[in-house]
Parts: C-alpha cells; sequence; structure tokens
C-alpha cells in the first residue's frame, strides 16, 4: 500500500516569508519535500481565484504565507489577506471541501524555524485528511 | 399608474405585449400600457445598462426588496445617482415568496401589493448542512457539472457590474472550450459576489440547467453574517473585504492626494 504523497502549494510573500524560506535552507532545516513554494510580491497579491483554482483542479493543499501584522511591506496588504481568508475557508466548507486544507499563517524573515515548523505540520495534517477527493473528479 | 403620480420622466416596469411580458422603459408621453407585478424579473439589471445613455431626467422603477438592496449596493458604488431613482415598492405574493425562499419579502415603503411574510429558511441548505463534506461535495460536483458557461447567471445579476475586466474572462483561470467549466468558475464567483448577493435569485431562474445557485448563494450569505455581521444591501457600510483589520477604509481607497 503506497504511502499517500500529497501535492501542496505555498504561496510565500517576498519580502517575509519567502526570506524565511531561504533562512530555513540555508540553515539546513530538515522538511518534507512535498510543498511547492511561489514567490509573490505581498500576500495580499495571492488571488482567491488562484487558491479556488488549485484546489479544484486537484492539489492537495494550499499554504499562504505573509508578513505579521504591522510589518507589511505595503503597509495594509497582510490586512486584506487576513479579512478575505476565513470567507475563502468558508466557501470551501460551504462546497464540501474540507476547509483545513487552506491555512494562513504570517512568518517572518529571520523565523526560519517556524517556516519550518509550519511546513512540517501543514504536510502531516494533509496526509491525515488524505488526497483531494477532486483529483478523481473529470470535469 | 400615473407619471404624474411619480414626477419621473421615465418609467421601468414589467409590461405585457404582443402575448409575453417584459421590462418596458417609457418616456413620458407614451402610452404605458398594461402593466404586470406578478412576474418576477430583475428590472435593476435592466436599469444598470440603460442608465448609462440617459443623461438626465429622473426614473421610477418598481422595485420588490431584493431590487431595493441592490440599488443600495449600487448607490454605495457611484454607479447610480440615488437622487436620480424615484422607487415604487411592490410586495411579492406567495410563490413568488415560496420560489425565492425569500426570507424578507416587504420593501421599505409599499406601493403595490399586500405585505406577506418570508419564509424561514431554504429547505436545500438545511439538508447540505447537516450533510457530511464528502456528500456536500458530491451533490455540488453534480450539480455544477451541468453548467454549460452561458453566463446566464453573470448577465443578469444586477450587482455583477466589472463588465469588461471580469476575471472569468481570463483564459488562464478557464480554459478554452472548458465545458463545463470546472468548480473555480462557481467558486470564484460565489467569491466575489459574497459582499455584493442580494438573493434576487434571478441566477437561478436564469439557468438553462437548473442548477440551485440561489441556495449556495444563501449558504455564503450565512457565512457573511456568521463572519463579519455584515449583510449586503444596507445603505451606509462598507463590504468588510474592503477595510482594515480595525474597520478603517484600505490606504489607496481614501481620496488622499
Amino acid at each position: 500500500m503506497t504511502e499517500f504523497n500529497p501535492t501542496i502549494l505555498a504561496f510565500c510573500c517576498n519580502w517575509c516569508s519567502y526570506a524565511g524560506a531561504d533562512l530555513a535552507g540555508v540553515s539546513r532545516l530538515q522538511m518534507p519535500p512535498n510543498v511547492h513554494v511561489i514567490r509573490v510580491m505581498c500576500s495580499a497579491s495571492v488571488k482567491p481565484e488562484y487558491v479556488f483554482k488549485a484546489l479544484s483542479e486537484g492539489i492537495d493543499g494550499v499554504l499562504v504565507l505573509g508578513c505579521h501584522i504591522g510589518d507589511c511591506h505595503y503597509l495594509t496588504g497582510n490586512h486584506r489577506t487576513a479579512k478575505r481568508f476565513p470567507l475563502a475557508q468558508k466557501i470551501l466548507n460551504d462546497v464540501g471541501i474540507d476547509e483545513r486544507r487552506l491555512k494562513l499563517d504570517w512568518v517572518s524573515a529571520a523565523e526560519g524555524e517556524k517556516f519550518q515548523t509550519v511546513i512540517t505540520e501543514f504536510v502531516s495534517q494533509i496526509k491525515q485528511l488524505g488526497p483531494n477527493p477532486l483529483r478523481e473528479v473529470k470535469f | 399608474m400615473a407619471f404624474d403620480d411619480y414626477k419621473a420622466d421615465y418609467l421601468l416596469v414589467m409590461r405585457a405585449e404582443h402575448g409575453s411580458v417584459a421590462p418596458a422603459f417609457i418616456s413620458k408621453g407614451e402610452e404605458i400600457g398594461d402593466v404586470r407585478f406578478d412576474i418576477p424579473y430583475q428590472l435593476i439589471t435592466v436599469l444598470s445598462r440603460i442608465y448609462p445613455q440617459i443623461p438626465k431626467g429622473k426614473i421610477a422603477v418598481v422595485v420588490r426588496k431584493c431590487d431595493e438592496l441592490a440599488l443600495n449596493e449600487l448607490f454605495k458604488r457611484g454607479i447610480i445617482d440615488g437622487k436620480r431613482i424615484f422607487k415604487i415598492g411592490l410586495a411579492c405574493d406567495e410563490n413568488i415568496i415560496d420560489k425565492c425562499r425569500c426570507p424578507d419579502p416587504v420593501p421599505s415603503k409599499v406601493d403595490i401589493g399586500e405585505p406577506k411574510k418570508g419564509v424561514a429558511e431554504d429547505a436545500t441548505v438545511t439538508r447540505l448542512r447537516k450533510m457530511s463534506p464528502d456528500e456536500r461535495l458530491k451533490f455540488w460536483v453534480r450539480q455544477f457539472r451541468k453548467c454549460n458557461k452561458c453566463f446566464g447567471c453573470t448577465i443578469t445579476c444586477p450587482v455583477c457590474f466589472c463588465e469588461n475586466q471580469c476575471v472569468l474572462g481570463e483564459r488562464t483561470l478557464v480554459a478554452e472550450k472548458s465545458i463545463p467549466p470546472g468548480l473555480a468558475f462557481h467558486l470564484v464567483r460565489s467569491f466575489h459576489m459574497a459582499d455584493k448577493c442580494i438573493e434576487c435569485g434571478e441566477c437561478e431562474r436564469a439557468c438553462p440547467a437548473e442548477i440551485p445557485l440561489l441556495t449556495f448563494r444563501k449558504m455564503v450569505h450565512a457565512d457573511m453574517k456568521e463572519l463579519y455581521g455584515f449583510t449586503p444591501g444596507d445603505e451606509k457600510t462598507v463590504s468588510p473585504l474592503l477595510t482594515t483589520l480595525e474597520g478603517e477604509p484600505l490606504e489607496d481607497e481614501k481620496n488622499v492626494c
């Protein structure tokens, strides 16, 4: 019985969380390899369209990582992300996709270890949830 | 109905002619004809299409409660000038209320019809909330598979107004020749309408595949209320998706030079 290997996307903001991911890499911190990091300029530029399209096409989990509140390079970008995020989770819940497949967290440029923790916990959470049921659905 | 009752230069109503009922935009001086109030249709969509071509003059339009809420959303965004619109309140009757599963069918001022009580809850929404997520997903996938991307829901929606820049026209999101267009189409649409949808049900009536779109909108509406305490159609409040965490308007939305 082959173990389920999830495919996960992580949208990381250029200024904080991507730098945090770099730091985790440079410090040789071990993380599961299932996460594909996509660099965006700000977590607010992650449109809900990207997240919904990813999950509808069968991606098992989506992580959105940004700067801590008050530290956004564009001042209020992470406010927008924080405001629109619960709605995206609720809509996923309404349609029947588990809302835990989508997660928002704040990782600063100095928090390499936090990045490692967030990735490791999210991958194990997705492994528990199992593959995205929309993978087999041909639309 | 007479023009002088409303001091208006134009009248937008549903009118019966040539054997069918359709929206009619009547100028002062023209014969009004056989006006009908029993066929539900989204006159605000018609209004928003005609409005750019009418530079001046007052327009009187027959509004149900949902139409009034749609007008508020358009006033808030400066798309229609509130001072030029005169509302003729229409209270819906029972079969329309049942078809729309409407919780609040009485407009702020009733000029036509008797106020009736709304329906407490939508039976399909209750049934869906009781299901497990997997069952719910099966239900919605089966429904949304019927979609043939006619965009009927988008065209008849009164508050769907991002006409030329709609993201659903982007080929990167909705691939060419993709019929049905995938679940993302409907999820994105629900998200964008979340702070504007006033649940008139026109999308469901327009859908040729009979997808229960109004049911999904009602579920999202309940979510908006639970998360932000916000109901679209309110005259004063700005959408919570357009404010900072403290409720202040966002930096670039303020008119600062």
